[in-house]
C-alpha cells in the first residue's frame, strides 16, 4: 500500500484536486488544503523532506512581492472608472454615424470600437454591456438580423481579453515567466487579425446577405452637414493628411527607430495633426471640417491618449507595465473627473470591485503555489512532462492537444483559474519542446477568449442576454413594433464567431511570425526598470527555513519551480525581470 | 445559538468596516505608483521605498481584506455541480470547506509565518535594496491575514450551521443588491432615456 502511494502520489495528487475544486469551495483554500494535505502525507512517508512544508511562508511572501501582480489591481480600477466615464457611448455614437451608411456600417462600428476600447483596458462585461443598450437598438431599428447583430457584439466584446493591455496577457506573462511588454508586443497583431477577421466575416455577410446588415437610411444619420451633405468627404480628407503626416514623420525621423517605436510615435503625430485640425476649425469657425469629421476627430482623442498613456509608454520602454497600469488609473480618474462623472459613490464602488477582484486573484495564485510546493516536491511536473512528451506529433501535436484541452476546460473554468493551475503545469514542457513562450502564451490568450463566447456559459453572451431585449417592444423613433432577440438568436449567432476563433488559433499556430515580432522589439521595456526588483533575501528565514539549494532570491525559486533546474534559462529570465545594475540610473539611452 | 449567531453578526460588522476601509488603499497605490512613475521621469528621482510601498500596501489589501471578500462570498467557485443542488447541499458542502479546508490551511499559513515576522521584528530587519523599507510590518501582514480569515471563516460556519438547523438566512443565497454589471447597464439606459427626450422637442 505505502508503496504503491509513493509510485503514485503525483497522479493521486492531481485526482484529489480535481474531486476538490469540483465540490464548489472556494478554489483558492481548495488548491491550498490539498497541497498542505499532500505534504503532510508526503512527509510521513518520507518522500519529502520535513523542511518542505516550512518554505510555505516563502511561497506567500514571493506573491506579495511580485510586482506584476499590481497591474492587476491597476488595469481593474482603470477599467472600472472608464466604463462609467461615458466614453464608451460616445466612441458608439459617433463611429456608428461614421460607419453607418455603409453596408454592415454598424456592425463594423461595433467591431471598431471594440478594438478601441479593448486597447484602453477594455473590460468584456462593460464593452458587451454599452454596445447592447447602445448599437444593438440601432442595429435592430434598422432592420440587421438578429443573429449577427448579437455575435458581432460579443465577439467585439472579448477583443479585450486579447488585445494588450490585458489581464489575461499580464498573468499569462507572469506565470510563464516571460516578461509583459514581451507578451503585449506578441499579441499585438494577433488582435488586431481577429478584429479584422470578425470585419471580413461582416463583409462577406453583406456580400452574400445584403438584408442582414444594410446601411443606415438618411434620415437616421444625424450629423449631416446644414445642407444635407455627409460631409463624409472631409473625414477623408482629414484621415489621408494625417495618415500622411504620421509616414512622413516616421521615414524621416524615424528611419532608425525600432518597429513599435515608429508606430507609437507616428500614430502620435498624425493624431495630433488631426486634433489640432479640428480645435483649430472649431475655435476659428472656419467651416472647413464637416461636422461629422469634427465630432470623430473629438471623441477618438481620449481613447487615443488613453492607449498612449499605457500601450505607447510600455512600447516606448518608458514605463514598465506596472506603471502603464497605474498611469492609465490616474488618467481614467483624471477623464472621468473632467466629464463630471466621477463621483464619491463611483470611486467607492470602483475600489471595492477592484480590492475584491484583486483579493480573489491573488488568492487563487497563493492557492496554486502552495499546491505547486508539493507537487513539484512529489515530482509531478516530471509526470506531467512525462504525459505530455509521450504524445505523437512533437511540437505541433503538443500544440493541438493542449489547444483542444484548453478549450474544453474553458467551458468549466474561468481564466483565472486556468493561468494559474493548468498553465504552470504545461509551460515548462512547452519550453522543453523548444516552443517559444510568448508565442505559446498569445496561443492561449486567443483561446481562453473563446470561452467568454461559447454558448451556453460564455460571459459576454450572458452580458448581451442581460441588455438585450427580451420581450417585444415599442421602438421610441419609429413607433413600430421590434421583436425581442431571444437566446436562442444570441447562441447561433455566436457560433460563426467561435469558428473564426478556432480559425486564429489555426493561423497563429501556423504563421508564429506574427508573434515573433516582439523579438524584433526587444530594446523596448525592461531596460526602462529602473529598480532593483529582488525582494529581500530569504536569509531571515528560521532554522530550516530554506531547503537545501535553494536559490538565493523568491524570484529565482519561482523561475526554478516552472522549469526545473535550466540554470541558464533561469538566469537569464531573472536577469530580464531584474536587469538594472543599481538603482536611480536612468535607462540607456536609445 | 443565539449568542453564536450574534457573534456571527459582530464578526460581520467588524469585518465589513475593515473591508470599507483597505479598500481605499487602491486609490493610494494608483496614485503613489503614477506619481513614481512620473517624477521618476520628470526628475530623475526615485527611491525603492516607494516602489516597496506599492507592494506592501497592495499586500495589505489582499491579505487583511481576504475575510472582507470571504464575507461578501467573492472568493471564486467552481459551481457547475454545487450550482445545481439545493441550498442544503451548498451549506452543507461549505461546512465541510471551512472545517477540513479553510481552517487547517489558514492556520498552518498562519503558525509557520508568525516566526518570520518574530525574526524580522527582533532583528529590525530592512529591506536589501538600497533604500529599502523596514520588513517587518510586511511579515507582520500574512499572519493578520490569516487570522482575519479564520476569524470570518468561523462567522461563516455559524451562519451555515444556522441556516441548516433553520435558525438564519442562507448566506449564500443573499443578493447583494445590485450587481455592478447591473448598474452599468441601469446608468446607461437612464443616459439613453435622457438623451432621446433631450434631442426631440
Amino acid at each position: 500500500m505505502t508503496a504503491w502511494l509513493i509510485a503514485n502520489i503525483a497522479p493521486l495528487m492531481f485526482v484529489t484536486l480535481v474531486i476538490t475544486l469540483l465540490i464548489g469551495f472556494p478554489v483558492a483554500f481548495s488548491l491550498a488544503a490539498v497541497g498542505i494535505f499532500w505534504a503532510i502525507v508526503g512527509i510521513e512517508l518520507g518522500l519529502l523532506q520535513p523542511t518542505l512544508i516550512q518554505a510555505l511562508p516563502d511561497r506567500v511572501w514571493g506573491v506579495m512581492s511580485n510586482d506584476t501582480l499590481l497591474c492587476v489591481p491597476f488595469f481593474t480600477f482603470m477599467g472600472l472608472i472608464l466604463e462609467r466615464s461615458g466614453m464608451a457611448e460616445d466612441l458608439l455614437d459617433t463611429i456608428g454615424q461614421l460607419f453607418g451608411p455603409l453596408r454592415g456600417g454598424l456592425a463594423y462600428a461595433v467591431i471598431f470600437v471594440g478594438a478601441l476600447l479593448a486597447a484602453t483596458t477594455g473590460v468584456v462585461a462593460a464593452s458587451v454591456i454599452s454596445m447592447g443598450l447602445i448599437s444593438l437598438p440601432i442595429m435592430l431599428r434598422y432592420g440587421y438580423d438578429r443573429r449577427l447583430a448579437a455575435g458581432v457584439i460579443a465577439a467585439s466584446g472579448t477583443l479585450a481579453q486579447i488585445i494588450p493591455p490585458s489581464l489575461v496577457l499580464i498573468i499569462m506573462a507572469d506565470q510563464l515567466g516571460k516578461s509583459v511588454g514581451d507578451m503585449y508586443a506578441g499579441a499585438f497583431i494577433p488582435g488586431i487579425i481577429l478584429a479584422f477577421l470578425y470585419a471580413a466575416y461582416t463583409m462577406g455577410v453583406t456580400i452574400f446577405k445584403p438584408q442582414w446588415a444594410p446601411a443606415l437610411p438618411l434620415e437616421a444619420r444625424s450629423l449631416r452637414e446644414p445642407n444635407g451633405k455627409s460631409g463624409i468627404v472631409s473625414v477623408g480628407v482629414l484621415v489621408a493628411l494625417s495618415a500622411a503626416a504620421a509616414v512622413a514623420y516616421g521615414k524621416i525621423y524615424l528611419k532608425d527607430s525600432p518597429l513599435d517605436e515608429t508606430i507609437v510615435i507616428s500614430t502620435c503625430v498624425g493624431t495630433a495633426v488631426a486634433f489640432v485640425a479640428a480645435v483649430i476649425n472649431k475655435v476659428l469657425k472656419l467651416g472647413l471640417l464637416s461636422r461629422i469629421a469634427e465630432r470623430a476627430t473629438f471623441v477618438m482623442i481620449p481613447p487615443l491618449a488613453l492607449i498612449f498613456l499605457v500601450l505607447g509608454t510600455i512600447f516606448l520602454g518608458v514605463a514598465t507595465p506596472t506603471e502603464g497600469g497605474a498611469m492609465g488609473a490616474t488618467g481614467a480618474l483624471i477623464m472621468a473627473l473632467a466629464r463630471g462623472r466621477l463621483t464619491w459613490k463611483l470611486l467607492r464602488q470602483a475600489m471595492d470591485t477592484t480590492a475584491k477582484l484583486s483579493t480573489f486573484v491573488v488568492f487563487i495564485l497563493i492557492g496554486a503555489r502552495v499546491f505547486s510546493l508539493t507537487f513539484y516536491g512529489v515530482n509531478g511536473h516530471v509526470w506531467v512532462e512525462h504525459l505530455l512528451t509521450s504524445l505523437p506529433g512533437g511540437q505541433l501535436g503538443f500544440l493541438i492537444v493542449v489547444n483542444i484541452l484548453i478549450f474544453v476546460l474553458a467551458f468549466f473554468l474561468d481564466f483565472f483559474e486556468l493561468s494559474f493551475i493548468v498553465v504552470p503545469l504545461i509551460g515548462p514542457v512547452a519550453e522543453k519542446l523548444g516552443i517559444d513562450l510568448i508565442w505559446f502564451g498569445v496561443l492561449l490568450g486567443v483561446n481562453m477568449q473563446t470561452s467568454f463566447m461559447h454558448p451556453p456559459f460564455g460571459f459576454a453572451l450572458f452580458y448581451l442576454r442581460s441588455v438585450a431585449p427580451a420581450k417585444q417592444y415599442l421602438d421610441k423613433l419609429t413607433n413600430k413594433l421590434t421583436d425581442p432577440v431571444t437566446t436562442g438568436q444570441i447562441y447561433w449567432g455566436a457560433v460563426p464567431f467561435v469558428l473564426i476563433q478556432i480559425v486564429m488559433i489555426g493561423l497563429v499556430i501556423l504563421f508564429p511570425q506574427m508573434v515573433m515580432v516582439y523579438k524584433s522589439t526587444d530594446s523596448t521595456v525592461d531596460p526602462s526598470k529602473v529598480q532593483i526588483q529582488l525582494p529581500p533575501s530569504e536569509s531571515g528565514a528560521p532554522a530550516g527555513g530554506s531547503q537545501p539549494g535553494q536559490p538565493e532570491t523568491t524570484q529565482q525559486m519561482e523561475e526554478d519551480d516552472k522549469r526545473g533546474n535550466e540554470d541558464a534559462q533561469s538566469l537569464e529570465d531573472a536577469f530580464k525581470s531584474t536587469p538594472a545594475p543599481a538603482p536611480g540610473v536612468p535607462p540607456p539611452p536609445k | 445559538m443565539n449568542a453564536l449567531l450574534a457573534l456571527s453578526r459582530a464578526i460581520d460588522g467588524v469585518t465589513e468596516r475593515i473591508g470599507r476601509t483597505v479598500y481605499w488603499l487602491v486609490l493610494a497605490v494608483v496614485l503613489i505608483s503614477a506619481a513614481n512613475a512620473t517624477i521618476r521621469k520628470a526628475f530623475n528621482y526615485s527611491s525603492n521605498a516607494y516602489l516597496e510601498i506599492q507592494w506592501y500596501l497592495f499586500s495589505v489589501i489582499f491579505l487583511v481584506g481576504a475575510g472582507y471578500v470571504l464575507l461578501h462570498n467573492a472568493h471564486v467557485r467552481i459551481d457547475i455541480i454545487s450550482g445545481r443542488l439545493s441550498a442544503r447541499a451548498q451549506n452543507w458542502i461549505d461546512v465541510f470547506g471551512i472545517v477540513f479546508f479553510l481552517f487547517p490551511m489558514a492556520f498552518v499559513i498562519m503558525k509557520l509565518s508568525w516566526p518570520l515576522f518574530m525574526d524580522a521584528y527582533t532583528r529590525n530587519e530592512v529591506s536589501t535594496n538600497a533604500g529599502g523599507l523596514v520588513v517587518w510590518p510586511a511579515r507582520l501582514l500574512v499572519p493578520i491575514g490569516f487570522f482575519l480569515l479564520i476569524v470570518q471563516g468561523i462567522s461563516e460556519l455559524i451562519k451555515r450551521i444556522g441556516f441548516l438547523m433553520g435558525r438564519a438566512p442562507n448566506a449564500l443565497a443573499k443578493a447583494h443588491g445590485k450587481t455592478a454589471e447591473e448598474e452599468l447597464a441601469e446608468e446607461i439606459a437612464l443616459q439613453r432615456a435622457r438623451d432621446e427626450q433631450g434631442s426631440r422637442p
